[in-house]
């Protein structure tokens, strides 16, 4: 794997929508080997930070850099190739195909041969830990499995940086150590830098080297866990209607 | 299964399962092929006639199975590239003093050049990529209505300039004394190469890729796959595949006009993939070998048929009907076609899997 | 001169051409279907015309009328709207074999031979005025097509039933979340649809005095090839386009030398292709917010 010290950076980043403007000038910078909290809440903007960030959709204004590249006008699967994975928040699983070809067809999208993906999909669905689902519909999968299929599946892109919208949604605590777990060990291991968006507030506190908070499109606060958790504005804003004690979760 | 057992599956990979998952979705298309092959040498020469143009037009049917079943798009314009194939080849094989004499206005290198059997039936397979992947440059960016109407306008726009320009072709008259080469090995041997190319494809990055856009376009994206750049392979290679089967065709009839390459033929190939199930290879060749059948059935029957004994006439030209009834109840009823949209499987029985875990 | 006859011809097949569109385009609106089998409902209503020839005018054209109404609901009942929920492909494919399935019954009936439909064939004379010669027809065409149209519009406008069609086409879930009752709405668009359709034939029937079971669908073609170009979403830029087209096609095919008029259909297929690419929703319609993922 790649060790060289890349980045990933959103300057002035806009869109807006009709009129409405749904992210308004944000500066986000990832480096690799760490993980970065996206939190807000409903509405925030975080949606469309991934998908103009990923090629999904178009900034009005501002661009995205990877690597010191220019990245704005590439298409998703050109991002996808040059290392920029994500998941989605809603399913969008291959449904006719088994969980082990959704994460091999992601290795042969980015060129990988069929004998590397079969490899890569059976190591990243134990990854993941939906393993013994390897050969059912993904179609039939539950919410939260869709969700884990939706990681191994972008990580099967080997990317240098990921990002996860809302993965953790409909995993119970005990999965959602494990799933910590996973997050760190694909920094640590592949020595990727991943964005995580999630609503559980305990699990971004958790396992994020930093956090960017985002409200109503602009950028509220940005820093340590610790900073975040001090913030008078995150507090009020965000935070202090959350139960905000199960932050261990390491 | 238990976990453990399926993950030491998926990971090692036995050589009898790599066998397993190639040869059985490949073996049924190949038996019914050959077993029609075999079979229609028991019966008269119109009857052989008969199963000869099923298994030509089949061989239509799986080209367009090749970017219809792996994208999920419809095209109503695969008799297009099959027109091209086959005009191609026809005028290419008439012989060349005839041609001088017949249409003088072809352009020379046309008119005065004529090829042999396998010459013209690749000439077919590659004006056929050629023109789709000229066409197929634009048409991928489409789906749904959109590209339903687009292909719809190209079968159109082939058809317009065929019957009018007739420095390529013969424009609204037939082209004669094409050689007649297409018997039961030709027709056969064809099939069975279409069906091939097909599952190579299939089974292929490139297919793989495809299929998994037409499950979700975005996932696709999201997984690095290009899918104008994908849709764009298939589309050339099933033009191909078309254009090869349009050529084999030709030597079956022995002439061709505009007219047999235009809106009926479009409306029987479609009818046979939508009967047999849009989404896999083992329903483009079930589906072109059962509507071929009933079609002659039809019209066997409208000749006087004696079932069990029975003496049963029915009305004549009453194939086109019964065939459009029999898609429409298929759409209604039975949606994903008879095969339900699946390949073959020997696992098929036991396929449900989801009460467990 | 010469160009105004031009222009006069032009603007009278505009006007069928419109009527045939704004049919396809109703359809259209309220189902999300593209009818390909709209073509045969004028089909049907020349046979009738040939079946019933001798009888007085009028009866003739409201047989017509009754035939085309009830194939058009029989299509929609039988064929369609069981399909309710299914994919526009499918959809799409289904109206292609009924298309099929009519045309191939015309054919055992009626034979591919042409039957000649004999309906006021007097409008085919002409009067002058200076180098002008204007068919009776053209005149037909033109107030029949504006009084259809603008009845249409009324209706849209004006009633329950075409305030209902309109909150259906802009969008159905709500609508029906609201009470519209879909079967109603559908029902009502066919029955609109197969009044335009009758109005169509009886102006092309002087002529093009000869029903062929693709005698509807040649029409059809054009038509839609106009509401693609003009805009599926609105019954307004569907009927625009489908003028378009019938004006443009006649205009060319005065204009162009005889070489090239032969290939008039490739270009406007060929327009059909552009439009979808550069701007899918169409030319007389402003461009929707794409879909947000």
């Amino acid at each position: 794997m790649n060790e060289r010290n890349g980045s990933l950076r959103a300057t002035a980043l806009s869109r807006s929508y009709a009129g409405v403007r749904a992210l308004d000038g944000i500066d986000l910078t990832v480096h690799r080997h760490e993980v970065v909290g996206l939190i807000g809440p409903n509405g925030a903007g975080k949606s469309t930070f991934v998908n103009l960030v990923t090629g999904f959709d178009r900034p009005t204004a501002g661009s995205v850099l990877l690597d010191d590249v220019d990245i704005t006008t590439w298409p998703a699967h050109r991002r996808v190739r040059a290392g920029l994975a994500r998941t989605f928040q809603h399913g969008h699983t291959f449904g006719a195909l088994s969980v082990q070809e959704n994460v091999e067809v992601a290795a042969l999208g980015v060129g990988a041969s069929a004998r590397t993906a079969r490899q890569r999909g059976t190591e990243l669905l134990e990854l993941v830990g939906i393993a013994a689902q390897a050969r059912r519909d993904a179609a039939s999968l539950s919410h939260g499995d869709e969700r884990l299929l939706g990681v191994a599946r972008a990580l099967a892109t080997s990317p240098t940086f990921v990002f996860l919208d809302e993965p953790a949604a409909g995993l119970n605590e005990e999965e959602i150590g494990g799933f910590a777990a996973a997050i760190r060990l694909v920094r640590d291991e592949r020595s990727a830098g991943v964005v995580l968006i999630d609503h559980n507030v305990a699990l971004v506190l958790g396992v994020c080297d930093r956090i960017h908070v985002l409200d109503q499109g602009q950028t509220l606060a940005e820093g340590t866990p610790d900073e975040i958790r001090a913030h008078p504005a995150v507090a009020e804003a965000y935070l202090g209607v959350l139960d905000v004690t199960g932050i261990g979760v390491s | 299964m238990s976990a453990p057992e399926t993950t030491a599956l998926v990971g090692r990979r036995p050589a009898r399962l790599v066998l397993g998952r190639h040869l059985v979705p490949l073996a049924g298309p190949v038996a019914l092929t050959i077993v029609v092959g075999v079979a229609s040498s028991a019966f008269s020469d119109s009857v052989q006639l008969q199963l000869h143009t099923a298994l030509v037009t089949t061989a239509m049917v799986v080209g367009l199975s090749v970017f219809s079943g792996n994208s999920g798009i419809v095209s109503f314009g695969h008799v297009s590239f099959v027109g091209v194939g086959a005009f191609a080849a026809g005028i290419m094989s008439m012989p060349a003093q005839q041609k001088a004499t017949v249409f003088p206005e072809l352009f020379g290198f046309i008119r005065d050049n004529d090829l042999g059997n396998v010459a013209s039936l690749a000439l077919g397979a590659l004006v056929g990529g050629i023109f789709a992947l000229v066409v197929g440059t634009a048409l991928v960016r489409l789906s749904g209505l959109g590209a339903g109407i687009a292909t719809f306008a190209v079968l159109g726009i082939t058809r317009n300039v065929l019957r009018n320009w007739s420095g390529v072709g013969p424009g609204a008259k037939a082209i004669p004394s094409i050689p007649q080469t297409t018997g039961l090995t030709q027709a056969t041997v064809a099939l069975l190469v279409c069906i091939g190319v097909a599952y190579a494809y299939q089974a292929s990055r490139w297919g793989r890729r495809l299929r998994a856009s037409r499950e979700d376009p975005a996932a696709a994206r999201g997984s690095g796959i290009g899918v104008y750049k994908e849709r764009l392979i298939a589309f050339a290679l099933s033009g191909a595949v078309a254009g090869f089967a349009g050529a084999v065709y030709v030597h079956l009839l022995g002439s061709v006009s505009v007219d047999q390459v235009y809106l009926e033929l479009t409306f029987l190939t479609l009818a046979m993939l939508v009967v047999g199930g849009i989404d896999s290879l083992w329903g483009a060749v079930v589906g072109g070998l059962f509507v071929s059948l009933l079609n002659s059935l039809l019209f066997e029957g409208e000749k006087g048929l004696s079932v069990v004994g029975i003496d049963v006439t029915l009305p004549a030209s009453s194939s086109n009907i019964a065939i459009a009834v029999v898609m429409m109840i298929v759409i209604l009823v039975r949606p994903r076609g008879i095969t339900g949209g699946r390949e073959l499987r020997l696992r098929a029985l036991r396929r449900p899997r989801r009460a467990e875990g | 001169m010469k160009y105004v006859q031009y222009l006069i011809d032009a603007i009278a097949l505009g006007s069928l051409y419109a009527l045939v569109a704004l049919g396809i385009g109703l359809v259209f609106g309220v189902m999300r279907i593209v009818n390909l089998a709209h073509g045969e409902l004028l089909m049907a209503g020349g046979y009738t015309l040939y079946e019933t020839n001798g009888w007085p005018a009028v009866l003739r054209v409201l047989t017509a009328l009754a035939v085309v109404i009830a194939v058009a609901l029989l299509m929609e009942r039988l064929a369609l709207r069981p399909l309710r929920r299914a994919s526009p492909t499918t959809t799409l494919v289904m109206t292609f074999a009924v298309s099929f399935l009519l045309r191939s019954i015309a054919q055992k009936r009626w034979s591919a031979q042409g039957k000649t439909m004999n309906l006021f064939t007097d409008l085919n004379q002409a009067f002058t005025i200076g180098e002008l010669r204007i068919k009776y027809l053209t005149i037909a065409a033109v107030v029949v097509g504006g009084v259809l149209l603008g009845a249409v519009t009324l209706f849209l406008d004006r009633t329950d039933l075409g305030l209902q069609m309109r909150a259906t086409a802009s969008d159905e879930r709500i609508a029906q979340a609201l009470g519209v009752r879909a079967n109603h709405v559908v029902v009502g668009a066919f029955v609109i649809a197969g009044v335009l359709a009758t109005a169509a034939l009886v102006l092309f029937a002087p002529q093009r005095p000869v029903v062929t079971p693709d005698f509807g669908l040649q029409i059809a073609i054009l038509a839609l090839v106009g509401v693609v170009v003009g805009g599926m979403d609105k019954p307004s830029s569907a009927t625009l386009g489908g003028f378009f087209i019938g004006f443009a096609n006649s205009m060319l095919f005065s204009l162009l030398p005889k070489g090239q008029r032969v290939f008039l259909d490739s270009a406007l297929y060929g327009l059909v292709i552009v439009v979808l690419l550069v701007r899918p929703s169409g030319l007389f319609q402003r461009e929707t917010v794409t879909s947000r993922l």
